[in-house]
């Protein structure tokens, strides 16, 4: 039996994974998000990987791997790090076993990955530097129209008439959405204009990426029942052969994924240590 | 858990490289000059990559200066009307430094026989600043002792004399073997950075190791040496824990060099360089294996024995081709090859799909990428080192 942990530093959030492993048996013991809110890294590091250990009823020394991804390469007491992308399609294969693709939504990019069975990435598609596809940018939406995150998706999902959004650029849709505000135009309404916006770019990854069959949503955004009404409705319309799902560990891909991969790199390096002590 | 001593140590090595970076960082080459206030009279000669025989400079009591471009510090404008858009960066910072008044601290300048490009820059700098001394070196692409040997033989002996002239001393063999001596102890000192970097990398990280060495390229030989001996003995005793990355050798930046952010950048991604062809000036050689008879016979014998390989020297047996890349891949025990050129370099991307057919034959992971020294958007290469670290860390073979 192994214990590892993940651990994601995202540009708004911190998650973190503690993960047992034995054989092909996997259990989360542990699980905790913090958001970065301004705060000093290293003490919202501490402090999540702290919560995931405490609810695993762990400590620091059982945990054979630590491993990061995300911005955590500069968290000191990492055994290892993996890039985001390669730990996200892990982490997604390992939710939805039967996902053969990952469309990864943080606060700052989203991107489509295409993998194969075991979670190794074959082809991705991402976001250009613009953050309209971004968290960030409904972030920002809904301080303007003074609603929080949590309540996006229900309120965009009462929309009846949504309105379009007319720029793809983060900083004119919020001059956008400014001018709906002030021309009457229902928070639903606008809401649901910026998720179909968004979803708008997000499926055009998807279809450039060749995907097909499941596709799981992960990252902070997977949770937004608003923005995955407007993903489902465009594929539908554009009739691609996608079956989009989410889960509700979805947020926490990345770190669940490194913490899997921790646990494949430490057999690893037992093994090339066995065998440079056998030469 | 640091002690008292450890944090001191820490604090030491800070303090060096804090130091290292504010001359990378100085185009104005203000040591040079504190060298040249400290030393009234004595002459600084400037040099590029690949080689040059720094012994011959500094027994003439020169200060040899390695110019590497003005990195992503300095807009180019005098330097875009001296070459065609699809020549490298390099020359162009090299003439912009000059005609901007940065390199006037130097007396003079040699181009070693890197490529086509580099000739022109000395043809170039010879019409652009006629009243300073200029050589264009050209060392042998032919290893034979009775060809290339004597060819060699009789340039260093030109050289000498030359700079010894303008410096207004007379040519000796003991001062040479001094010189011979002192870059022989640098060289040491440099080879003991390298083992520390590839046997435990995470003591000193791959930027720090670049820092310290580039150092070399402005300060006096002994003064280096000292340097990266106290940075050594800094390093070894300060707080530090292993971290599990990708072992890798860099391979194609032997001229115009890579940012230090795109160094950090291939830190961050979990890439630890434990072997690279930055600066081959400071281990061309390795250490000279005779310290008797004539000096200029020991240092041309050397070359011709013991010249690394870079794309700038021919290799005449086709099959012998990327031997020592293999050969450090296997000393490193690195895992891959980051194959990072310069853009527009011919000599580093002509050898490139020889070399990575070596690889390939040889099972070594590889990937390639290429930069310009004031390359600034590093978000391509981070995706493309991170995803090439995890490769080998997760599906390579074992």
């Amino acid at each position: 039996m192994t214990i590892t942990s993940g651990i994601d530093v995202g540009s708004s959030a911190v998650k973190a994974i503690v993960l047992q492993t034995e054989g092909e048996q996997r259990r989360v013991l542990g699980r905790a998000v913090h958001r970065i809110r301004g705060r000093e890294l290293a003490d919202v590091v501490s402090a999540c990987y702290g919560a995931a250990l405490a609810q695993a009823g762990c400590t620091r020394q059982d945990v054979a791997y630590v491993a990061t991804t995300g911005e955590a390469e500069n968290v000191e007491f990492r055994t290892g790090h993996f890039y985001s992308m390669t730990t996200h399609a892990r982490g997604g294969l390992e939710l939805v076993p039967a996902a053969r693709a990952v469309l990864d939504i943080g606060a700052l990019h989203g991107r489509v990955i295409r993998m194969d069975e075991r979670g190794k990435v074959l082809e991705y598609q991402m976001t250009s530097q613009c953050a309209s596809g971004s968290g960030q940018f409904l972030e920002n939406i809904g301080r303007y129209l003074g609603v929080s995150l949590e309540e996006l998706g229900a309120l965009s999902r009462q929309a009846d008439r949504p309105e379009q959004v007319s720029s793809i650029c983060a900083v004119l849709a919020e001059t956008d959405v400014i001018n709906m505000v002030s021309r009457g135009i229902s928070t639903p309404n606008i809401l649901k204009g910026i998720h179909l916006s968004m979803a708008d770019r997000l499926v055009k990854l998807v279809r450039a990426a060749r995907c097909s069959g499941t596709l799981v949503i992960t990252g902070g955004l997977a949770r937004d029942q608003g923005l995955f009404a407007a993903l489902r409705e465009l594929v539908a319309e554009r009739e691609l052969d996608v079956e989009l799902c989410t889960h509700e560990d979805s947020p926490l891909a990345g770190a669940l994924g490194a913490a899997i991969f921790g646990e494949v790199r430490k057999r690893k390096l037992e093994r090339l240590a066995s065998l440079a002590a056998a030469s | 858990m640091s002690s008292p001593a450890t944090a001191v140590l820490d604090a030491d090595a800070k303090a060096i490289l804090a130091r290292c970076e504010e001359l990378y960082e100085d185009l104005e080459l203000s040591a040079v000059k504190a060298w040249k206030a400290a030393h009234p009279g004595a002459l600084a000669i400037g040099y590029l990559p690949t080689y040059v025989p720094r012994e011959i400079l500094h027994a003439a009591g020169c200060l040899p200066v390695g110019v590497l471009g003005a990195g992503e510090q300095l807009e180019i404008v005098k330097g875009d009307a001296c070459f065609q858009s699809y020549i490298c960066h390099f020359p162009r910072s090299v003439i912009e430094l000059g005609l901007s008044g940065r390199l006037d601290a130097l007396d003079g300048m040699i181009f070693p026989s890197t490529c086509d490009v580099i000739r022109n820059l000395s043809g170039i700098w010879k019409l652009s600043f006629p009243g300073k001394f200029a050589r264009y070196l050209d060392v042998p692409q032919n290893f034979d002792p009775r060809i290339g040997g004597r060819f060699y033989r009789r340039l260093l002996d030109e050289l000498h004399r030359d700079l010894c002239r303008l410096s207004g001393r007379e040519p000796s063999a003991e001062t040479l073997w001094a010189s011979i001596a002192a870059y022989d102890e640098n060289r040491r000192a440099v080879r003991e950075l390298y083992e520390l970097r590839r046997e435990e990398p995470w003591r000193v990280r791959a930027s720090e190791a670049y820092l310290v060495l580039r150092a070399g390229m402005q300060l006096d030989v002994h003064e280096h040496t000292e340097l990266v001996r106290s940075f050594l003995q800094a390093v070894r005793g300060r707080p530090a824990r292993a971290v599990d990355d990708a072992r890798v050798v860099l391979c194609g930046a032997f001229c115009e060099q890579p940012p230090l952010g795109l160094i950090r950048t291939l830190e961050r991604a979990g890439c630890e360089v434990v072997d690279d062809d930055y600066m081959l000036v400071l281990r061309w050689l390795g250490e000279l294996p005779r310290r008797d008879g004539d000096p200029l016979d020991a240092l041309s014998d050397a070359y011709l024995a013991y010249s690394g390989e870079t794309a700038s020297r021919y290799v005449p047996d086709g099959t012998a081709k990327g031997e020592r890349l293999v050969q450090a891949v296997r000393k490193s025990r690195a895992e891959g090859v980051i194959f990072a050129a310069p853009s527009f370099c011919d000599p580093a991307l002509l050898d490139r799909p020889m070399l990575q057919a070596v690889c390939d034959r040889e099972g070594i992971a590889h990937t390639a990428l290429k930069y310009a020294e004031n390359t600034g958007q590093m978000q391509p290469i981070r995706e493309q080192a991170g995803t090439f670290a995890d490769a080998i860390k997760l599906w390579g073979d074992v």
